[in-house]
């Protein structure tokens, strides 16, 4: 029978190996996690409690791989998962989460909830159980090559005018450059500053870089949506373009879930190019400041109150809380002050995951963001800073939305214009 | 009733029993996961996997179990926090340090070790039943909970439960003969081991994969724990 549960729950059956079973049987139901969930905190809604997201995978398992899991079954202590299951948990774990792994921070069993739900996501994905919103966006990057339909000749007429605009030179279709720089579509149409700001670094850096059109988008809506399929094939696209253009190094731009899926997931789930670094722009910032390569103006930025917003897929699930605090030490040594908490603990913004793409979800995504403008007023934020536009998007919407007097800034771009001439 | 003859059975067959199936169920349990299959991880590491989770079982042992504003998302819930730590410690110093317990595994083991004195583990059952009722109440009344807790959430805690309360009884010779007690303590922990192997009890031997994962998993992106 090709139900959706049933197919859901054999995708389940697929996905469970050693690593997620072993977590599952950790699992105490202790419901700390809940606490950690900014989306449960906002609303007080329990079924955005993390442990609650997994139940279905937790169900699967019990169900399908355990003895006591079939004898409560067979005594009907526990019912076989339904379609309806299927549909209520989809809006759960893709309206309410955006997978930024806090939650496996308090855990006492130090689950890896994040990528746990999105083993679930790929269930959904495989039984056609997801948002329309996201799904129309995910259908758009494999038709026209981007979520938000830059396509080729949009794209090269936005790089154009960019350069033209910014006055910056921005190679395309390097052959032999040593970097591959890939941007996301959100950068490409509403920030292109950053775009401008991010080459003109990499120009005084002295670095070999290029973009590429046919590996032009960074952003993988498939990964928000959990297919390991069309995760794989936007990946695909970007290392094909980086082999054809034989770099050495790819370079992600400020987008978080994209660096988790190249960074930290494509190696597990296809082949990569041997010899080809996968960085964050923000850790070759970083490297650049470290060894000299660009220098910047002491103080560019210090006044007011400046703070800044970890990226859960940058910082916590990427590793480069470091970098940016060192960048802003020296931007704004006076002014830089920390929110609490951050770094690893920090609070995520509540638009990743795709959550931001969804209109339903609008009003938990609001919801939400109320605890990062608490955070930044207990600290008085006059400007708040990210190396994540996904983050910024976020951001952008909800100070207009809750007109806010906090205004939103990339780090690259704060980076740019406290360059130093060389 | 014949009471002596129902404690000769409870701490003589029926404990071998339990003892047996305790073993063999959380064998077969550990067993079955190992087996399931583990996909080499292939991402090229930022940071060291065995830090990570060395300083992952560090913290999750020794530091933050007692300490909820290292965390700062326990500002929210400190007592039930500070209960499951202290449940754990009470639970563990009473098992492993109190005299009693401690001649039980002398004489499983073989070998003995030394104790605390009577009043501080004592003390230290007493606030591990105490957080226990605190744990339950918590369960009974946040809507997370109540979502989450089924029947076995139930039993687990009354499972646990019975052993603690009897035995802290026996202590203090409260209400009952003493055989009476000692029986019902070990007819309770008899039957509290056989449900460990199929109950979420069984999470103390899961513990070490699942937190030594998460270490990994944060010590190979160079983040701490």
């Amino acid at each position: 029978m090709k139900t959706i549960s049933n197919i859901a729950m054999n995708t389940f059956v697929k996905e469970t190996g050693g690593y997620v079973a072993a977590q599952l049987e950790a699992c105490t139901r202790c419901g700390m996690c809940a606490d950690a969930c900014h989306f449960y905190v906002a609303t007080g809604n329990p079924e955005y409690a993390p442990v609650w997201k997994i139940d279905l995978l937790k169900r699967a398992y019990e169900q399908r791989f355990t003895l006591s899991g079939k004898v409560k079954l067979a005594l009907g202590v526990d019912k076989p998962v339904t379609d309806e299951d299927i549909q209520k948990f989809s809006k759960i774990v893709y309206e309410a989460c955006t997978m930024c792994n806090k939650c496996s921070m308090v855990c006492p069993m130090g689950l890896q909830l994040g990528p746990l739900i999105h083993e679930v996501r790929t269930s959904m994905s495989n039984a056609g159980v997801v948002p329309d919103d996201l799904m129309k966006a995910v259908n758009k990057q494999v038709e026209e090559g981007s979520p938000l339909g830059v396509t080729d000749d949009v794209y090269d007429d936005r790089i154009e005018w960019v350069a033209d605009e910014w006055e910056v030179d921005i190679p395309v279709d390097v052959k032999g450059a040593d970097t591959l720089v890939v941007f996301s579509s959100i950068e490409v149409m509403k920030f292109p500053e950053n775009i401008a700001a991010i080459a003109k670094i990499l120009n005084t850096a002295g670095e070999k870089w290029t973009l590429s059109t046919a590996g032009r988008e960074v952003v993988n809506f498939g990964f928000y949506e959990g297919s390991e399929e069309r995760t794989k094939m936007f990946m695909q696209r970007i290392f094909d373009a980086a082999k054809e253009l034989g770099v050495k190094k790819i370079v992600v731009t400020e987008c978080g879930h994209a660096y988790d899926a190249l960074r930290w997931t494509s190696y597990n789930m296809m082949e990569v190019p041997a010899g080809i670094e996968i960085t964050h722009i923000v850790g070759l910032i970083g490297e650049y400041v470290r060894s000299g390569k660009i220098k910047l103006k002491a103080g560019a930025f210090d006044n007011g109150v400046i703070t800044f917003h970890d990226a859960c897929k940058i910082q916590r699930r990427g590793g480069h809380i470091k970098e940016p605090r060192e960048i802003l030490k020296i931007l704004a040594p006076n002014s830089f002050k920390e929110m609490s908490p951050s770094k690893e603990q920090a609070i995520c913004c509540g638009g990743g995951g795709g959550v931001i793409a969804i209109k339903e979800a609008d009003p938990v995504r609001y919801a939400a963001f109320e605890l990062k403008i608490d955070q930044m007023k207990a600290v008085g934020a006059d400007a708040v800073v990210m190396s994540c536009s996904n983050c910024r998007l976020q951001f952008t919407d909800c100070v207009q939305h809750f007109n806010l007097d906090v205004k939103v800034k990339g780090l690259s771009q704060m980076v740019a214009d406290a360059l130093e001439e060389r | 009733m014949n009471w002596t003859a129902v404690l000769e059975f409870a701490r003589g067959p029926f404990f071998k029993v339990a003892l047996l199936v305790f073993i063999a169920g959380m064998a077969y349990r550990i067993a079955r996961i190992i087996m399931l299959g583990w996909k080499k991880d292939r991402v090229p590491p930022r940071g060291s996997k065995v830090e990570g989770a060395a300083i992952s079982f560090l913290k999750g042992i020794l530091i933050w179990p007692f300490i909820p504003w290292v965390k700062d998302t326990f500002k929210r819930n400190p007592i039930i926090y500070i209960a499951g730590g202290l449940f754990h410690l009470g639970l563990f110093v009473v098992l492993i340090l109190g005299t009693a317990h401690m001649l039980v595994w002398k004489s499983l083991l073989g070998f003995g070790w030394a104790t605390l004195p009577l009043p501080i583990v004592d003390w230290l059952a007493a606030v591990a039943i105490v957080a226990m009722i605190v744990l339950f109440i918590h369960r009974l009344t946040n809507p997370v909970m109540r979502l989450i807790s089924g029947w076995p959430e139930w039993l687990n805690l009354l499972f646990v439960f019975l052993p603690m309360v009897t035995g802290y009884m026996m202590t203090h010779h409260l209400f009952f003969r003493y055989e009476v007690l000692f029986s019902l303590h070990m007819l309770s922990v008899n039957v509290m081991l056989i449900w460990i192997p199929i109950s979420r009890i069984s999470h103390f031997v899961f513990y070490f994969f699942s937190k030594a994962i998460h270490g990994a998993d944060f010590g190979k992106r160079s983040v701490s724990p």
